[in-house]
């Protein structure tokens, strides 16, 4: 193998992401992969009466008691009835879940279809976002998974 | 900071606490060979392992230590207590540094030279048998002095020798690495640098005999380190995952047994499973146990240092030192029990010259005392003080505004007693450096409640105080009431709950009455303010309004608040894991954590004492205080008199509430009869039936009418058997009143006054009015087990 291939791997390597797919009513979200711990379908969070609108429940995960984090909530969208899939994620603070309605697929994006959030976006969404990537049949948004921390989300609120 | 002096901290640390305990046992017994060699090797540790790690302060001081501690040994000084109180010095020093080492892995900017001087004038009065050596040792005396007087630093004749001698020694086995040499001419530049010709006087103490003693101890520590190696040294992190995944399988266990229930051939698996969960769980929550002795070993030095200035004279009991408890309560209980030990020598024990007055011994003993009583381990702190003068309780609380005057005057001893929980409370005349701030009992109180415990005071004047501390085994696995509400279940820890009332729907309205929309019950002739749950956790106006369902009552006692907590369904008690909640549900307050039920649900768990403050039921300091107390004052002294009201065939009788197990509604069938003698087959083991009331006979006759014939069985603990005592109805639970035979004035026995009416006691030790079970406990048992 000559270098010059070596070379260019290591560049196309470098600009490729990998992301898992969620979507949310109609919209694709994408989360990189490095911050999920583990994906949960089926999921029925035990709502916590007083807490934050953003707290989506808590799920029994691997002996613990994890915190979600409803996106629906979070972007204003009307609660969905029946279950939901959690990505667990992990943070600066520990875990917590994202309630998500479905799970895609983990994607290969490359950086080259990168566009950062565009200015039209009101104030919240810009925190939670980070850019999108242009797919050819959709719009993949991502979201920063430090910013949903719900730790993170009640400081800002 | 590398393994090396981690494992070092770790070792120092428990060799100073091992210290610690044999100086105040060295004061009881000061020849004791053992106990010197004991504290001897642990410094001389410490100091051996410091060279070689090139910790400098630490080596000198503990080389000061050892110098003393080598003489002391060799029975070349007594150990008085000025040279105990040098000792302990040089443990604090020891300790300050180590800590320092520990925090910024260096051992500080501190100046030893005091500390080290201190040692060596202990060394001092040191006398050799001949007079000649006598003489000489008396000029070196006052020449080492003079050294001292004029700002001679360190350096008296006796440490040099050994430091030239000694320092190399510890570290022969390991090849010499870099520190060793660099260390053990500095500290010897430190020693002799000024008067070196002193070092010949022949009145310093043989250096070279502390020499062979220092090898002689070596083999032993090699014995000590053998013996270590069977024991290991786990982080806590580690094993409290590992009681939470214990805590996980017990549950994965319950639903594996839930759903092979119907399999015969998973049985025997399951079952298994079963044992192997239970018996995992059980010593996982061994390997986080820990005997009490490692907080009552810090207490001889906390009696010893007060009684020294406060000029008591105490000698402190211990018992039950291998008693266990979950580490993280012991962590929580030292402070506690640190301040009631402090308190018992502070206003507990008198001064000798008043105790001698009184006609006591002047020395005054405290006892430390731990044992098991159920789930819980009690311990007790017990004085042969003063008491508790509940006089001047009365005036200081008055006195400092903890309540009104008049409520003051209304209130009997055990209240008055209650008060000196209360915070801000003193009765110490003037504030001194031990007690008299005004804290101290409150905080004993709020720390123990905080990890479910319990604080029960006892005084009596003259004679003196038991404070009682009573913990849970575990806080990882607390016993809770399941109860339901906003279509969701919620624990209840049982600590706080004291009693359940059910309202049936038809009665809400007129059992809850309301003062200006504060909810209140009357529970037994007192008003009990209530807390809806439904309507503290759904925002006004969401819920729904309708109080005319099933409603249950749980009176729940937190923090010496008292309330009923208004629920909608109640479901099994059950023992449940605790969680920890993540910060943002913490911060709601209502809930101290969450957990998995058997059925897989998560539940979250309330806490008791935030309701309360978050609905309102805090009342002023003054009224909650007096409040909480009276209601103590109630249940204590009810718990005495308090009896079930039945009625058998017509008769009304009483039985002592104290001795009700429970109450169990059965089928008249389950009665079988072992010759005519009713018994009840239960969980296994056979129970008499008391039927005095012919009950049973009663029943029978009425099952003809209608087949589903009931009977209510009072099971009553008598003594170490369980009796069970036939009746038609359970009436109430009323307060009894005692009765004076006309005349004599004696006290009747059997019989009480309970509702204004004289009734007969059931005397389930068998005499009356009941028919005799005098013997047969013993035949039930033998019968019981013949048959099983």
């Amino acid at each position: 193998m000559s270098t010059a291939t070596v070379l260019h791997k290591k560049e196309l390597a470098s600009a490729l992401v990998e992301v898992c797919s969620v979507r949310l009513g109609d919209t694709w979200f994408g989360v990189p992969i490095t911050h999920i711990l583990e994906i949960i379908g089926a999921a029925r969070p035990q709502p916590v009466p007083l807490a934050p609108d953003y707290v989506g429940g808590l799920v029994h995960y691997r002996g613990d008691v994890l915190t979600t984090v409803s996106l629906r909530q979070l972007l204003d969208l009307p609660p969905k009835e029946g279950a939901q899939a959690i990505l667990v994620l992990e943070s600066d603070g520990g875990c917590f879940g994202l309630l998500v309605d479905a799970v895609g697929e983990v994607l290969t994006v490359s950086s080259a279809d990168y566009e950062p959030n565009p200015s039209i976006l009101d104030q919240r969404r810009k925190t939670l976002f980070a850019g999108a990537y242009k797919l050819k049949e959709k719009l993949l948004v991502m979201l920063n998974p430090e910013r949903l921390d719900p730790l993170r989300l009640s400081q800002a609120s | 900071m590398d393994e090396l002096t981690r494992e070092f901290l770790i070792e120092s640390q428990e060799g100073l606490d091992r210290m610690e305990r044999c100086l105040t046992d060295l004061e009881a017994r000061p020849k004791d060979a053992a106990l010197l060699g004991d504290i001897f090797r642990s410094v001389h540790t410490i100091k051996g392992t410091t060279g070689f790690l090139g910790f400098k302060r630490l080596e000198s001081l503990a080389h000061a230590g050892e110098n003393l501690l080598g003489l002391l040994r060799d029975g070349k000084l007594v150990a008085d207590r000025p040279l105990i109180t040098g000792l302990l010095h040089l443990l604090d020093g020891l300790r300050s540094i180590l800590k320092s080492i520990e925090t910024e892995a260096s051992e500080g900017e501190g100046d030893d030279t005091v500390l080290i001087e201190q040692l060596e004038e202990l060394q001092a009065p040191v006398r050799f048998p001949g007079a000649q050596e006598l003489s000489a040792s008396t000029t070196a005396n006052a020449k080492q002095k003079a050294c001292i007087k004029a700002g001679v630093k360190s350096a008296s004749m006796a440490p040099p020798p050994p430091a030239l001698q000694k320092a190399p020694t510890p570290c022969p086995a390991p090849p010499p690495s870099a520190p060793v040499p660099v260390s053990a001419p500095s500290a010897k530049a430190a020693r002799t640098s000024e008067p070196s010709e002193v070092v010949a006087s022949p009145a310093a103490p043989p250096p070279v005999e502390t020499e062979p003693d220092a090898s002689r101890t070596r083999p032993q520590t090699a014995a000590a380190g053998t013996a270590a190696e069977s024991t290991l040294r786990v982080d806590v992190v580690l094993l409290n995952r590992m009681m939470n995944l214990v805590g996980e399988l017990v549950l994965t266990r319950n639903q594996v047994l839930q759903a092979t229930a119907a399999d015969p051939n998973m049985t025997l698996l399951s079952r298994r499973l079963d044992m192997v969960t239970a018996d995992l769980r059980e010593n996982v929550m061994k390997a986080r146990m820990q005997p009490v002795s490692n907080i009552f070993s810090k207490m001889p030095r906390i009696v010893r240092d007060l009684s020294q200035s406060l000029g008591r004279r105490v000698r402190l009991q211990v018992e039950g030192q291998d008693t266990e408890l979950d580490k993280s309560l012991l962590e929580a209980i030292k402070d506690p029990l640190t301040h009631a030990v402090r308190n018992s020598l502070d206003h507990g024990i008198e001064p000798p010259e008043v105790r001698q007055a009184a006609g006591k011994d002047p020395e005054g003993t405290l006892k430390l005392r731990a044992s098991h009583e159920g789930s819980h381990v009690i311990i007790e702190v017990s004085d042969d003080g003063a008491g508790i003068n509940v006089e001047m309780v009365r005036l200081k609380a008055i006195e400092r505004g903890l309540i009104a005057a008049e409520r003051a005057a209304q209130l009997g001893e055990r209240e008055l007693l209650q008060l000196i929980f209360l915070p801000g409370f003193s009765t110490a005349a003037a504030v001194t450096n031990v007690s008299g701030r005004g804290v101290g009992m409150d905080v004993v109180r709020t720390n123990v409640e905080k990890i479910g415990g319990k604080v029960e005071i006892d005084s009596r004047p003259g004679r003196g105080t038991t404070l009682r501390l009573r913990i849970p085994l575990t806080l990882a696995i607390i016993p809770a009431l399941i109860v339901r509400s906003v279509d969701q279940s919620f624990a209840l820890p049982q600590g706080a709950l004291s009693e359940l009332v059910h309202i049936p729907p038809e009665q809400a309205s007129k059992a809850i009455e309301w003062i200006e929309g504060a909810p209140l019950y009357r529970l037994r002739g007192k008003l009990l303010p209530l807390v809806f749950l439904d309507r503290l956790l759904v925002p006004a106006g969401q819920h729904k309004s309708a109080i005319e369902h099933d409603n249950f009552i749980a009176v729940l006692d937190a923090d010496g608040r008292r309330y009923g907590l208004v629920v909608d369904g109640l479901a099994d008690p059950e023992e449940i894991v605790v969680k920890p909640l993540s910060a943002v549900l913490k911060v709601i307050g209502l809930y101290s954590g969450a957990t998995v039920l058997g059925n897989a649900d998560l539940a979250l768990i309330l806490d008791p004492g935030a309701i309360a403050q978050k609905a309102g039921v805090t009342m002023s300091a003054d009224r909650e205080a007096t409040g909480a107390a009276s209601e103590e004052e109630d249940s204590g002294a009810a718990k005495a008199m308090e009896y079930l009201l039945v009625e058998a065939a017509g008769r009304r009788a009483a039985v002592p509430l104290a001795d009700v197990l429970r109450i169990e509604q059965i089928p008249l069938s389950r009665i079988e009869y072992i010759g005519d003698r009713p018994v009840l087959n239960f969980e296994g083991q056979l129970m008499p039936v008391e039927d005095s009331g012919a009950v049973l006979a009663a029943a029978e006759s009425s099952a003809q009418a209608d087949h589903e014939a009931q009977i209510v069985v009072v099971v009553c603990r008598e003594a170490n058997r369980h009796v069970g005592i036939a009746v038609s109805h359970v009436l109430d639970v009323a307060a009894g009143g005692d009765l004076f035979e006309a005349g004599t004035s004696q006290r009747t026995g059997g019989v009480t006054l309970l509702k204004d009416r004289v009734t007969g006691v059931v005397n389930l030790a068998g005499v009356q009015p009941l028919p005799s079970v005098e013997e047969a406990p013993e035949n039930w048992n033998q019968l019981a087990e013949a048959t099983s």
